[in-house]
Order: C-alpha cells, then structure tokens, then sequence
C-alpha cells in the first residue's frame, strides 16, 4: 500500500462526500419538490413525455398499483430488447453484419439489462449490433436505473409519509417517477458526461470498425462505436454493460485515470445522494446521514481489505524470490495499478454497478472475497441506483425491529410502528436472495453441465460459480471472468436469477411501503429508539453483516478462504 | 392487595425445579415442540443424529462420522431441546407458585359463620352459598354475598378505587358487599351469595394462573423473524453438502445438523416462552397482575401513568393532610378541635386526623378523662363522631351530617363555610363556642394500577 494511493482512495471519499448534500438537494427538489427544478430547461420535455404516455402527473397510485405498472413495465422491456437481438441482422445499423444473437442469449442478456444487472454473456463488439447496443441496451441503461428510483422513493414515501390510518394510501405514480428519473437526473448528467469523455479520449462515432496496420506491419481491426454516451450512463445508473468486452478495462472506455475517476464517481453519485434525498423526506436529515454513514463505514472497510491483499504480495507466490512490491499486478491495468483498481472493484461491487476496470478473477483469494462478499451483503453499501437505497431501508426496518426488541420498547420507525406484517415481508425480501445463489451454486457445483464452464479447477472454481450467481442475483453483472456463461445452462439459470433477485425483492420492498404508510405516526418520546445516532449506526452494520455474511460464510469457508490458506500453504490447484 | 403479600418465590424452589424436570421431559412431545419451530429443527436434529448413531453402531457404514462424535453431538442437541423446555417449565411453575400463594390467603380469611344463632369459626373458603356470616369493623368480608342485618361502612377501594367508605344496609339497593373488602365500622351479618370458586379473590387466582399466553405483536413479529433465519440458514447449511462434493468434501449429517444447530437462532427460540412468562412474573413482583403477554409489552412502553381513581384496584385510605380552618378561627384551635372529635373515631380517616393534629401542631394523646369526656365514636348512621367535654359539643364527620346536627340544635351554617367546600369534606363544629371551622381536606393516597 502506498501513500499516494490512500490519497487517492480518499479523494474519491471526499468528493463523494462532498457531492452527497447538494445533489441530494436537487433530487429531492425533482421528486418531491412543489416545482421542479430548471423548469425552462427540462419542463417541456417533461410535459411531451406525459402527453405522449397519456400519464396524469397528479394521479398516485398504491402500492400494488405502483408495483403491477413497474412489473409491465419491465416485462416489456424484456420482450423488446429480445426482439431486437433476435432480429438486428434485419434491422439497420448493423455495419458489422453481425448475426442474429442465438436463444438463450438474447434471453439472459434481455433479462440482465432490464434488471439493471448487464452482466453480459457475449462480447459486445463481436456480437451486438449498433442498434442492438443503443435502442436495445443503452436504453435500458436508462429504465432500469429509473426504475431502481422510483421504487426506492415508493418506499421511502411509505415510510415517511404522514398520512395516517384514513389517508391516501398512496406512494407517488411510478410513470412520474420514471419520467422525472430520466428527464432530470439521468439524461442531462449523461449528456455532459459524454461531452466530457469524449475530450478526454473516448470515441464517440457510428462508422464502422476501422482497419489498421500495426508498428509491426500487420493488419488489425480496431472496434469503435457510440461508446462515450454508453460509457456515461453505464456508470451513472450502475449498470456496468460495457460497449467492449473489456468493459472499463478497455482503453476506449476508460482512456486515463482521470476518466477513471469521473466514471467512479459517477458510479456512487445517484446512490450517495439518494441518502440525502430520503432524509430530506424523512424531514431530519441525519436519517439520512446515519443510513450514509453505515454504507460509507463498510465501503471503507470493504476498500481497505481490498487494498490490503492486491498490494500485498500473492500468497501461492509469496515463498517465492521474487520482488514483491508491486503487488498482485496480474488482471490490473498498468495505467490504474493497484490502488485504482482495488478502489473501482470495490465501488463496482459496493453499488450494483458491475463495471470493471480489472479482472476480479485474478485478485488474490481474499482480495477477490471483498467484491464478492460486497455483493452477497445484499448490494446495500450504497448499492444500485435506488436499488441500494431501498435494499438499505428493508435492513434499517430489521435492525430497528431488533433493538426496539432489545431495549423492551414497541419498535417504531419515523414514528410507525414495526409490527408482524413487515416483519414477514422483510424476512423475506432477506430470505430470497440467499437462496436463490446458494440453491443455484449447489447446483451449478455438482452438475456436469455446470462445472465443464470453469476455467479454474479447486476452490477458485467455486468462487467463480458463487460469483457468477452473486453477481446476477443481486443484479451486479461483473464476472470472475473465469467462467465461460455463454451456455444454455447459464444463460437459462442466470437469467431467472437475474429476474427473481431483482423483481421478487422489489416486491416485498414496495409492499413495506404499502404497509407502512397507512400506519399511525406517534411522535418519538424519550423512550423511542433513535434512528440517527452512532449507536444505531452500528447496529445496522451489525445486522447487515450477520445477515448477509453468516449466511454465506460456510459456502465462502470452501471458496475464497480455502483457495487462501492452501496458497499460503503452498497448494496450488 | 392480595398479591402484595404474596411471597417473594426464590428461581430454584426445589419443589418448581423437581416440577420443572418432570415437565421439560413431557414437553418433548413434538406436537408441543412443533409450535416453536426453531426448537423443532433442534429436536428433529436430535433425533436424526441418534439415529445416525444408532445405525453406525449396528451397520458400521464406510465413510460414516466417528461413533463419539455423532453421540456428543446427539447429546448436546437433547441436551438444548430439554433445557429449553425446563426453562419454560421453571417460568410457568413460578406463576403457579404466585397462584398458590394468593389461595393459602384466601384459606387464611376467616368467617364467623352463623349456626342457628351461633357464631363458628370456619375458612371463608368453606362458606357456601346461603351461609349467614358476622363480620365486625376491623375484619374482612369473607365472601361476596348480601347484608341481612345491619348498617356498616365499607372500604371498598381494593375492587372500586374509590377512596372513601361506602355505607352498606340491609334492605334496598345498597346491600350487596364483596369478598375481600374491609368493614370500617359497625356490625353486619352478610348472606353468602356465591359458592367457592366463584368470588373476586378465586378471580384473580385465575388471573394469576391463566398466564394463558396469547402471542404478542412483538412476539409474532419476533417469530417471523426467527423462522425466517432458521429457513435461511436450513438452505446454507442443505447447498453446503453439494458445494463441499464439489471440493471432494464428504460432509456427514452429523456435521450438518451440528452447524445447523450453531448458526439458527437457538438460544432466543428456546428461551423466547420463558422470557414472556418472565415479563409476567416480574410484573407480578411489583403487584402488577399482566392478563397477557400483550400487557407485559405495553407496560414497557408506559411512561406516564394517568390514574384514575374508579374502576381501578386501589389501597384507598383517606388521609387527612391539612387542616383548613374558617375565618376568624386559629388553626391551633381548630386541631384541638379536630383531634378530640377523631380520638373516637376508629376509621382510617380519623385516626388520620389524630396523627395529623399531633405531628404538625405538637398535640400529644391528651389526659382523657372519662368522666368529664363523653366520646361518641363514628356510626354509619350518623356519619360523625366527637367528643362532649363539659357542655362542649365538638362534632366532626360529612359535611351534610354535621349541617344537619347544628340545625337540630338550632344553630346555622355560615356561609363562608360553604364556598370553601370541597367534594367530600369533612369539618369539625366545636358547637360550644358557636365556631365551626372546617377541619380537615381529605385526600387519599392511592396505589393504582
């Protein structure tokens, strides 16, 4: 570990930090402000989308009707996006001729875009089209993060609205949500976010691939393609579907460390700043603050083991004369190097993002155990655009529960009480997500058709199944690239992982919403439970690591700890 | 009350542990272990190991965990389920030793039954329906019945909260008493109206005993929770089978039960029915009868307690806390007054009144002298007691007696008397100097709960 690279890492701490209070100010302003903000620039737009979808902006809907017009929403979105794979050697902008995409394919990629997942079976250069990747992919990019809003507002709606037993039981209209997301936070931020990559390097073209002679005068064909506004609005709305097969690795996708930087930060922006949105809601801020905080502390924590063990030196190696001191370079970047690198997979795990600017598959076992676990914590560490923030409040419900449970009080959160029926809704919005990796990994792990796709024998090859299943389930979509998924077995199970870790939570998610704001407020007493200090800070760490890590920790004992002790013990597999 | 009296019962009574034993092993029962269901997985891991056990010593299979190892752990797993179940019993069995306590009082009340004219010594919880009983000022009640002679005032703050002595009489609609209550004064002989079993005290024995358990929000929400984790870690621990072949790992069951067993919230599932009825008895403890769970759970969220005086269960002695007196009477005066017209008065108010005049205005128990003091102790009929010391009559008692007695000997109430009136005040009229002087306000002290 170097100076220069804590400086780095806590650069990036600071400007998120920095970013969290003034950009949470203006969301909250778009979602829940009496009038929008730059209503000049972005009303009109706003009020063509709503004439051209026939929504009535003032129309809310409940919870159920909120959650049904998400679910056709996104079913949709999934048969389009098939359609055009399927179909994209008809359709123009298909320079390349590239063929049809084959079935289940289509199927495990429609299904990852729209679940914000983008974990990608294919390589983009090689088998999508321009069409494909802008009207098929890019714009899923954009849904699916307005969609990871809108619920997390839906939720934090039905938590924080005061309306009372006889009051509208509403949560806010999801085609409002959706409209707003995009009109005033994705689309205007992707915009100078490309003007600015394309300055600093990225291509930014429709033409096709271009042929060129090397130094050594051979004959090369260089991918180009719209990859800036791709590259944009990948990293903002957390997606992580690279227009290369590289992803952000790729030196057109991700040309210095400068636009390294911007892209990170893009990655945690909407995340960061949806905590202080929701304070804002809750009308005490430090609400907010405290859910930050606790992201913030196992971010933080999450980089430092990171760091600790890339820098280090590779424990099958370390007996080995060899000079030590770069650290774990193998899958990095140079222009990067570690730091960078460990700091992009921690945020790329942390939030649900799934770009990547290394190859996770070659950290060290317990280097790589920090994406990997990030993901299995349910993508609560600020998490998915809106996903994370929604993930996070299902945790403060539980954790509130547990210390109400603790101090022998009613548990009452914001005011309203916990009760029975959110607590079974939690439970299982928790219950899903394990079991959903844990049943298709001991699947995958014994099945022949599973483990003939592993690169890797031993216990590699088992965090590479768990990673794989990880990262779909909890709609990440980076890879241990180790694993080739372009099989009709993976694309076929990833794909439904991929549905149910994302649609069977949000379920519950938006139903906590639905129960919750119809409840009786009573204002807090000196016996309530505070929600804003450290004390509950930690608490929710707590909870989310016992939740998250015990329930994965026997499966990871044979994974990345085992594949680290037979290193250090000089077994290799 | 009843209950404050109860014994302080110690945790490991031998008597609630030896009933304690018998019942956690009756408790094995799966059909009662089925209600929690993180015991349950326990227990069905208990019985899946011995029986691995078992077949290992019979068949001897390859590949099978060692024989110490499957036993130790069957063991322990028996060993989780049992005390579970004692911990509940050992709860439940100081609720039934609370229970026992308030019946051994109930033995202890004792009746003067009336047998043809003649007055017998028997238990209150040996008087049946139509036994005529005598009861005295100074003793209880000893069942809920109907006067049948007589007139008396009685305290009946412990069922009503009123703090002040109700007259009951025979005849009319003000004859009904209830067990349990304290006769103030006078004499009455009451008809027994229920039978045993049926009285306020055996109702509150119930109470005790009924600890019937009913779920309480926090409970279910608790239950869910607890069933949601043992349900997630049952799949961690089932894929980890799978997922260790694929390491060529041969996991045995016994393995599996045993971090099963570690990783499901044991600990709270066994004690979760403990606890609750632990919440009650402490509550007990403090003379507060929780009728479920749900109560228990409240009076944790109590931070302010309204009382109210009716329709709660309340020690209500009237107190005499200050003596007020009218205008143009010194307040010296008015003690002397007051102490002599309550030295008769055998009611918790008078005596009140007595100890009030000695300690804050230095009166001490004065020479009584019997032939110049004439005391008339306090009646439910007149509602007055006092003193006449050489054609000196002071009078103390309700307010509306004392202005009947000064208008028979001819005399009026002043009225700025009147308009210092409170509710239910009581004034002494030390008729000899023509002076009235309101004697004393009364207010009660209260235990409610």
């Amino acid at each position: 570990m170097t100076v220069n690279g804590w400086i780095q890492i806590g650069l990036f701490a600071l400007v998120i930090f920095a970013i969290t209070k003034p950009f949470g100010i203006y969301m909250y302003r778009v979602f829940e402000g009496e009038q929008q903000p730059l209503p000049r620039l972005f009303g009109p737009l706003e009020r063509v989308l709503y004439r051209l979808c026939g929504v009535d902006p003032r129309k809310e809907q409940e919870w159920k009707g909120y959650t049904a017009a998400m679910l056709i929403f996104s079913f949709f979105g999934v048969l389009v996006t098939y359609g055009i794979e399927r179909l994209q050697h008809v359709l123009p902008l298909n320079p390349q001729k590239l063929a049809a995409v084959p079935a289940d394919l289509a199927f495990n990629t429609a299904v990852s875009f729209t679940t914000n997942t983008n974990w990608q079976n294919y390589g983009g250069e090689s088998t999508m089209s321009y069409l494909t990747q802008m009207a098929g992919l890019a714009w899923h990019n954009f849904t699916s993060a307005a969609v990871g809003i809108g619920i997390a507002l839906a939720l934090a709606r039905g938590l924080t609205r005061q309306s009372g037993p006889s009051g509208p039981k509403t949560l806010g209209s999801f085609w409002v949500d959706l409209i707003r997301s995009i009109v005033y936070v994705l689309l205007p931020i992707s915009i100078v976010g490309t003007l600015v990559l394309v300055a600093l390097g990225v291509p930014q073209t429709l033409s096709a691939y271009r042929e060129l002679t090397t130094l050594e005068g051979l004959k090369q064909v260089v991918a180009l393609g719209p990859v800036a506004s791709q590259e944009v609005i990948k990293e903002l709305g957390t997606n992580g579907g690279g227009f290369f097969n590289a992803n952000s690795a790729h030196p057109f996708e991700n040309p210095t460390p400068l636009t390294n930087f911007i892209e990170m930060v893009l990655i945690f922006s909407i995340p960061a700043a949806l905590t202080y949105t929701y304070g804002r809601m809750a009308r005490d801020t430090r609400q907010g603050w405290a859910i930050f905080a606790a992201m913030a502390v196992l971010f933080l924590a999450g980089i430092a083991v990171a760091y600790k063990y890339e820098a280090g030196r590779n424990p099958a190696l370390a007996t080995l004369a060899l000079n030590h001191a770069p650290g774990n370079m193998e899958g990095k970047e140079v222009r990067f190097g570690i730091a960078n690198s460990a700091l992009w997979a921690t945020v790329t795990t942390d939030t649900s993002c799934g770009a990547v600017n290394s190859m996770h598959d070659s950290f060290t076992p317990l280097g790589g155990l920090v994406p990997l676990l990030n993901i299995q914590l349910g993508e609560v560490i600020f998490g998915g655009v809106g996903a994370g923030l929604y993930a996070m409040l299902v945790m403060v419900v539980l954790t509130v529960f547990i210390a109400g449970l603790m101090v022998g009080r009613t548990p009452e959160y914001l005011g309203k009480k916990i009760e029975g029926k959110e607590m079974k809704l939690a439970m299982l919005y928790v219950l899903i997500f394990p079991l959903i990796i844990l049943v298709l990994s001991a699947w995958a792990s014994v099945a022949p058709y599973g483990t003939s796709s592993l690169n890797n024998a031993g216990p590699h090859g088992l965090s590479e199944i768990m990673y794989a299943y990880s990262s779909q389930a909890g709609n990440n979509g980076s890879a241990f690239a180790g694993l080739s998924g372009n099989t009709r077995f993976w694309n076929i199970t990833g794909g439904f992982d991929m549905l149910i870790g994302r649609f069977l939570m949000i379920v519950p998610a938006v139903a906590i919403g639905g129960s919750m704001i119809g409840k009786k407020v009573v204002p807090a007493g000196p016996g309530t439970f505070p929600t804003t200090g450290a004390t509950f800070t930690v608490l929710l760490i707590g909870v989310i690591l016992i939740v998250g890590a015990l329930t994965f920790f026997p499966a990871l004992s044979l994974g990345p700890l085992l594949e680290h002790f037979a290193a250090l013990s000089g077994k290799v597999f | 009350m009843a209950a404050s009296k109860a014994k302080q019962v110690s945790l490991f009574d031998p008597a609630i542990v030896r009933q304690a034993v018998i019942e956690s092993l009756k408790k094995l029962d799966p059909r009662l272990v089925a209600k929690n269901p993180v015991m349950f997985v326990v227990e069905v891991g208990s019985v899946l190991t011995t029986l691995l056990w078992l077949r290992d010593r019979i068949l001897h299979p390859a590949g099978a965990a060692p024989g110490w190892f499957t036993l130790t752990v069957s063991v322990w797993l028996w060993f989780t389920v049992v005390f579970a179940n004692f911990a509940e019993a050992v709860a439940e069995g100081r609720g039934k030793a609370q229970a026992d306590t308030l019946r051994r009082m109930r033995r202890e009340i004792k009746a003067r039954k009336l047998v043809s004219g003649r007055e017998e010594m028997v238990d209150a919880s040996a008087l049946r329906k139509g036994d005529a009983v005598v009861v005295e000022a100074g003793q209880m009640i000893p069942g809920d019945g109907e006067i049948v002679e007589g007139i008396a005032s009685v305290d009946e703050s412990a069922i009503t909260g009123e703090s002040a002595p109700v007259i009951r009489e025979s005849g009319g609609d003000r004859s009904a008493v209830t067990g349990g209550t304290k006769v103030l004064s006078d004499r009455i002989v009451v008809r027994i109206g229920v039978d045993p079993g049926e009285s306020f005290l055996d109702r509150m024995i119930a109470l005790v005993e009924g600890a019937a358990r009913q779920k309480t929000p926090n409970e279910i929400a608790l239950h869910i929770l607890l069933v949601g984790l043992t349900l997630v870690f049952l799949f961690a621990c089932v894929t980890l089978v799978p997922i260790a072949r694929y390491s060529g790992i041969g996991l045995s069951a016994t393995a599996i039960v045993a971090l099963l067993v570690c990783l499901i919230p044991t600990t709270i599932g066994g004690l979760l029915s403990a606890i609750g009825i632990a919440g009650m008895d402490r509550l007990l403890r403090k003379n507060v009868l929780a009728m479920s769970g749900r109560a228990v759970e409240a009076a944790g969220d109590v931070d302010t307690l309204l009382l109210d005086k009716t329709g709660t269960i309340t020690l209500g002695n009237r107190m005499a806390t200050e003596l007020i007196p009218a205008p143009n009477v010194k307040v010296e005066d008015l003690a002397d007054a007051a102490q002599l017209a309550s030295l008769a008065d055998e009611t918790p108010e008078g005596r009140s009144v007595v100890v009030l005049a000695k300690e804050r205005y230095g009166l001490r128990g004065r020479e009584v002298d019997h032939g110049k003091h004439t005391f008339i102790p306090f009646t439910a009929q007149t509602r007055m007691s006092g003193c006449d010391i050489a054609g000196r009559v002071i009078r103390k008692g309700a307010v509306d007696a004392v202005g009947k007695h000064v208008a028979g000997l001819g005399g009026a109430m002043p009225p700025e008397l009147d308009a210092r009136r409170g509710g239910s005040a009581t004034r002494a009229a030390p008729r000899s100097r023509s002076r009235m002087a309101r004697a004393c306000s009364a207010s009660s002290t209260s235990r409610t709960w």
